[in-house]
């Protein structure tokens, strides 16, 4: 049986850096992704299933756990070593979901002038929020 | 009410599995892969890293391009992040390494520039 540990606050031994574990749990990522949206593949993920490729640029993340609502967070990020920089918006287009939904969401991915959709080599994103 | 007093949390089946109730009372997440490993804040006008965990130090590599130098090492290059700058600016990685990550700073119409606020967040494993 594995052990349980049920308390309301965690401290250091000498009594400082005082957290609620309520923080522990909402201060927690509930899911990442990091993956090449050009192949696509997965480098590292959490909490994520699977990946849907929908076209150049648009791609559905699909939890392992579901998330409780839909009015979780998403911050993204996007690397690429080359001179053009791109934007991941928490978004779809007209053939994707455009909103969040708790078992999903879904991420476009644009050129810098936000006027192409493109696949990023390096397109990575964190989920905050309450777990199902 | 329930108090513990601890400097070290390790889990007993995997001492780098920690599991934690979630939000809806019944699913768990696992607490070590949703802790950011390393967050900073800094100001790409004089390269001055204002606040930080897990950042050792910033380096500045020249206009618009930084590297956030990692106290504890990540476990690879396959983690995650999140990058934004000030105003209509776009901010990006632009190389992942187990001691640091690059960060490459734009402004609004797409040209390599040092922005002020630029925030990093990353996630994944630790060495």
């Amino acid at each position: 049986m594995a052990s349980e540990l049920r308390v309301n606050t965690l401290k250091d031994a000498a009594g400082n850096n005082s957290i609620a574990t309520s923080f522990v749990a909402n201060g927690s990522a509930k899911s990442f992704i990091n993956f090449n949206a050009a192949t696509p593949a997965i480098r590292k993920s959490f909490n994520v299933s699977s990946l849907d490729d929908n076209g150049t640029g648009l791609f559905d993340v699909n939890f392992s756990s579901a998330m409780g609502d839909v009015n979780y967070t998403l911050t993204s990020g996007s690397g690429d070593t080359g001179s053009n920089v791109f934007h991941i918006a928490f978004a779809g287009d007209n053939t994707t979901p455009t909103a969040p939904a708790t078992a999903n969401y879904p991420l476009k991915l644009a050129n810098a002038a936000g006027n192409a959709f493109v696949d990023v080599p390096f397109s990575m994103a964190s989920v905050h929020g309450d777990l199902a | 009410m329930s108090e513990i007093l601890v400097n070290k949390l390790t889990g007993t089946s995997t001492a780098g599995s920690i599991l934690v109730t979630g939000e809806g009372n019944s699913t768990t997440t696992n607490l070590q892969q949703g802790l950011a490993k390393c967050w900073g804040h800094f100001e790409g006008s004089d390269a001055t890293l204002d606040d930080s965990f897990n950042s050792a130090s910033l380096t500045d590599n020249g206009t618009g391009d930084f590297s956030a130098n990692f106290t504890n090492n990540m476990g690879s290059v396959s983690y995650t992040g999140s990058f934004q700058s000030d105003d209509a600016s776009n901010t990006n990685a632009s190389a992942f390494a187990d001691s640091s990550i690059r960060i490459q700073t734009r402004n609004s119409v797409n040209t390599v520039a040092d922005r002020d606020d630029t925030i990093y967040t990353t996630f994944g494993d630790l060495a």
